[in-house]
């Protein structure tokens, strides 16, 4: 039903994620995977989800929505690598890419969200929903996250994901920019911008820097 | 670079508090669920699964769609037929070790070793004039033949026995579609994707008398006054005293037989083949 929203996303998910390829270093998995190894797939979900999910749910804020972006992000990427030739998936660098088509599903997350919201008129962000994700965190811990992806949720979308990228994902800038789309510098003031911010809706950074 | 090292010093600097803090606490944001558990459901939608297995061709390797097996044939190695799995359907093939996968493949070696097993195949990519073929070819039962021209009749194109020899060649699932239970109209056995060999070694362990079929493909009986196909079941219970083998139909019915309705030889198959193909 939503599949005539796969297209555009193809079309992004090709620009640029190649080029670049000989200054990177070389990724034995996209070989595999082009080859037909079929232990390689496993292997590229297992690598990556965890970080594709974290992702996710910083941009969302919602765990069962990350565990879906993540699933819906794999079963694209894995169709759009079936009609990729060998030579073009070989080429690929893999992180980055997954990283661009989970922000492509989130996007359409949102999108449908706003619709939503502006139908029915609910407030934004109820808090009940992190508690589900954060099960595993120890108390105090767990409460400063809380209150950190609640912060996260009042940055714009696009400070939201260049911090994301940034500081989640320690991806560089030269990354963060292949997977957005925006320029290295435009990035690089976005992750400034989103961070003073965080550290305004916190309280002062020294109270959290003090640990 | 240094330029961009300087930036980074100085943000961390800057916003250390902050910036360590989403560090810090990134690696206990998890999924809820079990991650093997995740990560095979991520795998089984993503994918489609292979096993390999048994069968009387040597060792199969088959390709599974959520909707059954979708490709069945040899190959050197199991990369060789995954890439030529991707190449024609356009999905991955990861190792089918799920339990859906399992059962599957063990009642594709049961219906491989000759049990009555039903295997359930995908055949979404295929033409409807293909599938049509296939589904007629599937129910041709072990032990039995049929002609080209029987298998066009009966998928509702009488003429065009030539392209079922093509679906034939081209049948995705090869065994699981008994493709090498169809002959040519004389009776003689033909071509085979595997080898016209292999599909004569193939009929004869399933119990078709390869010889006797080639210079008769009819067989009738003057006791009930009917023609069927020579490997028809009615047909084998016919007695050795009582066995007239025809070349065609027509000529059994201009003989005065009228044909079986178990296995409905085809009246007008007056084997095109060799007719036709001017050989």
């Amino acid at each position: 039903m939503k599949r005539y929203e796969l297209l555009p996303c193809y079309i992004s998910v090709e620009t640029g994620f190649e080029s670049a390829n000989d200054m990177r270093s070389f990724d034995p998995l996209a070989h595999r995977l082009a080859d037909g190894d079929l232990d390689a797939p496993r292997e590229l979900v297992e690598r990556h989800h965890a970080e594709l999910y974290r992702y996710a749910l910083a941009l969302l804020r919602d765990a069962s929505s990350a565990e879906d972006i993540v699933q819906e992000a794999f079963e694209r990427a894995f169709a759009a690598l079936g009609k990729y030739p060998e030579d073009r998936i070989k080429a690929l660098s893999l992180r980055p890419w997954l990283y661009r088509i989970a922000l492509n599903v989130v996007r359409n997350t949102w999108r449908e969200r706003r619709r939503e919201v502006t139908v029915a008129e609910t407030p934004e962000g109820t808090d009940g929903r992190l508690g589900v994700a954060l099960g595993s965190a120890p108390g105090s811990a767990r409460e400063t996250w809380l209150d950190t992806l609640g912060a996260l949720e009042r940055l714009s979308e696009r400070q939201r994901v260049a911090v994301a990228l940034r500081y989640f994902e320690d991806l560089p800038y030269a990354e963060i920019a292949e997977v957005t789309g925006w320029p290295e510098n435009t990035c690089k003031t976005l992750v400034r911008r989103g961070i003073g911010r965080l550290g305004v809706l916190l309280g002062e950074p020294d109270g959290i820097g003090g640990r | 670079m240094n330029y961009e090292e300087s930036q980074r010093v100085g943000e961390e600097t800057g916003d250390g508090g902050v910036a360590d803090l989403l560090r810090e606490s990134a690696p206990s944001l998890t999924p809820r669920e079990d991650p093997n558990r995740l990560v095979e459901r991520i795998v089984a939608r993503g994918t489609d699964r292979m096993f390999s297995c048994d069968s009387p061709l040597g060792e199969i390797y088959v390709g599974v769609s959520d909707r059954g097996a979708r490709l069945v044939g040899r190959a050197d190695s199991p990369e060789q037929f995954a890439l030529r799995y991707r190449e024609r359907f356009g999905r991955f093939l990861s190792w089918g070790t799920d339990a859906r996968t399992r059962r599957l493949a063990e009642r594709t070696a049961a219906a491989l070793a000759g049990q009555k097993t039903d295997v359930s195949v995908d055949l979404s990519e295929t033409t409807s004039f293909q599938r049509r073929v296939l589904e007629v070819v599937m129910r041709i039962p072990r032990g039995e033949v049929r002609p080209y021209g029987w298998v066009a009749r009966e998928a509702g194109s009488p003429k065009a026995s030539r392209a079922v020899g093509s679906v034939m060649a081209n049948n995705p699932v090869p065994l699981l579609i008994p493709c090498h239970r169809v002959v040519r109209n004389d009776g003689t056995t033909g071509r085979y994707a595997f080898g016209a060999d292999e599909k004569v070694g193939l009929l004869e362990a399933e119990g078709v008398s390869v010889g006797e079929l080639a210079g008769s493909p009819y067989l009738a009986t003057p006791t009930t006054g009917i023609v069927c196909h020579t490997t028809c079941r009615t047909a084998r219970r016919i007695r050795p005293e009582n066995r007239r083998p025809f070349r065609s139909v027509k000529e059994a019915t201009a003989a005065g037989y009228r044909p079986c309705q178990v296995c409905r030889p085809a009246v007008d198959a007056a084997i095109p083949e060799h007719g036709a193909a001017g050989r």
